[in-house]
């Protein structure tokens, strides 16, 4: 239910439209807002949002299609993350960096060094980039989509 | 640490992904409140980028570039910054309670100051008199902290910044003690209040709107007085003694008066004192005076007592309550 409703307004994004010939990326927030009905349950809606403010759970989708007539080798999607959006999580589990960029691993991996001198497990809001590098190339006229969370803070 | 391996390991998501697992994941996140957060007005982009080889060598793409503007959220909390029940006596007037007004929003913001004091759950209903401001040292002064005059000079805080505010009041003249009355400081938003998400279109900082927070913003807390006070019940007693070693009031007899003080109560009593006049037909009896088991001097010097010729007086200064005092002397019958 909720997959549909996401996708229908992911169908329907005024995004660019994909290049005939190319490979493009979309790329579209839209804003969680749950809502409490009449019966006290909790629904969850997604919209693209113009305004947002803080702690707004934002959602993050990366169209990506192959649009060319040959296979796209090397497939590799980054998007450094806003200053102002504290990363949460990632449908798959992309790549990530939490030092602008310079080292990339699972999060589960990476470490953060503190004042003393000593590392702490990195946490998701030490995220700065997030990246998908594709093990297979991209066959013409294949896509999908790509997503993550963050919270404005 | 790893380098991205380029075609490496990660294996990309296809549709249909399981967003339905995401969201419910999301429930079971506590809605938590939200420090300031991005200042309201600024805009928050997203573009991504991506790398491939399609036989022409190496690329790069852009994707097209999401801008989200931020808008006001409006939020404020109140604390009470008094450790405990501020002490306080019947009919006291300038009674201070001290409070922080926190401005929890992303946005500069004026709140509306007020207190309720008759919200219950105490024994009384202090009169509140004046709101001030703090000047930023944390101590009250009315010199230099600034009168509260509603619509006119509400406190304007950047996101984040607090300030101190002292709600003075006077204390009745009829409570007891024990009594407590609690005054409560209300803050909000001069924007507007209301239902978390009420949005106020075209007022928020930097143009947008503003949006009502989690706190409603709008937020009180309660401070309370405690009134601490003391009675003094004085009990005297005139014992004698005749020269036949009887009881007899008969000239010559000695008289020994003893006066206890007691003073009940949480509080206690301050500048007691004990003033007593020799009856006619009477002589005082030199050096007599005592307090406790300690005799005191007839001069008035730096002991607590003297006799002036007239009447005996002895200064007991500051008595707490449950304490007692016990003040003798003597006269002889002429």
């Amino acid at each position: 239910m909720r997959t549909a409703i996401l996708l229908l307004l992911a169908a329907g994004l005024p995004g660019q439209a994909l290049a005939a010939d190319q490979v493009a990326l979309a790329n579209s927030v839209f804003v969680e807002r749950v809502t409490t009905d009449a019966a006290g349950k909790q629904r969850v809606s997604l919209e693209e949002p113009k305004v947002v403010t803080p702690g707004d759970r934002l959602v993050f989708v990366l169209d990506y299609r192959n649009a060319s007539a040959r296979p796209a080798e090397r497939f590799v999607v980054t998007n450094p993350l806003p200053d102002a959006i504290s990363f949460t999580d990632a449908a798959s589990s992309p790549l990530v960096s939490v030092d602008g960029g310079r080292n990339w691993g699972l999060l589960a991996d990476l470490t953060v060094a503190l004042p003393d001198g000593s590392r702490r497990a990195a946490q998701p809001a030490d995220v700065t980039h997030i990246r998908w590098a594709f093990q297979k190339p991209i066959p013409a006229g294949g896509g999908g989509k790509l997503m993550f969370r963050g919270v404005v803070k | 640490m790893v380098k991205a391996p380029v075609g490496g390991a990660q294996r990309p998501l296809r549709t249909p992904f399981p967003y339905s697992l995401v969201l419910l994941a999301a429930l079971a996140v506590p809605m938590q409140a939200q420090a300031a957060g991005t200042r309201a007005g600024s805009t928050i982009s997203n573009t991504a980028t991506a790398s491939f080889d399609n036989g022409g060598g190496p690329q790069t793409i852009d994707s097209n570039k999401v801008d989200l503007r931020v808008d006001e959220l409006l939020d404020v909390t109140v604390d009470s910054s008094d450790p405990g029940d501020v002490v306080t006596t019947p009919g006291a007037t300038e009674q201070r309670l001290t409070f922080s007004v926190t401005n929890n929003g992303n946005g500069e913001e004026a709140f509306v100051l007020g207190t309720v004091a008759n919200g219950g759950g105490d024994d009384y209903d202090p009169a509140v008199t004046q709101i001030y401001i703090d000047n930023g040292d944390g101590v009250f002064d009315a010199g230099t902290d600034t009168l509260y005059t509603p619509g006119a000079n509400e406190p304007l805080l950047d996101p984040d910044e607090s300030v101190i505010v002292f709600v003075l009041a006077t204390t009745p003249g009829t409570v007891s003690d024990g009594h407590r009355g609690i005054v409560s400081l209300t803050a909000a938003a001069k924007t507007g209040t209301g239902a978390p998400g009420t949005s106020f279109a075209g007022l928020g900082e930097g143009g947008g709107d503003a949006v009502v927070g989690s706190t409603g913003a709008d937020g009180q807390d309660a401070g309370a007085f405690k009134v601490s006070s003391a009675t003094v019940a004085l009990v005297k007693v005139a014992t004698v003694a005749d020269p036949f070693g009887g009881s007899e009031p008969v000239p010559g007899a000695t008289i020994t008066y003893a006066i206890t003080a007691t003073v009940n109560g949480s509080g206690s009593v301050n500048g007691l004192a004990i003033t007593d006049t020799v009856p006619a037909d009477t002589s005082y009896v030199a050096g007599s005076i005592r307090l406790g088991g300690t005799a005191l001097s007839d001069a008035a010097d730096g002991d607590a007592g003297d006799y002036d010729g007239t009447r005996v007086h002895v200064a007991l200064g500051a008595v707490a309550g449950g304490e007692t005092r016990t003040v003798t002397f003597q006269t002889k019958i002429n």
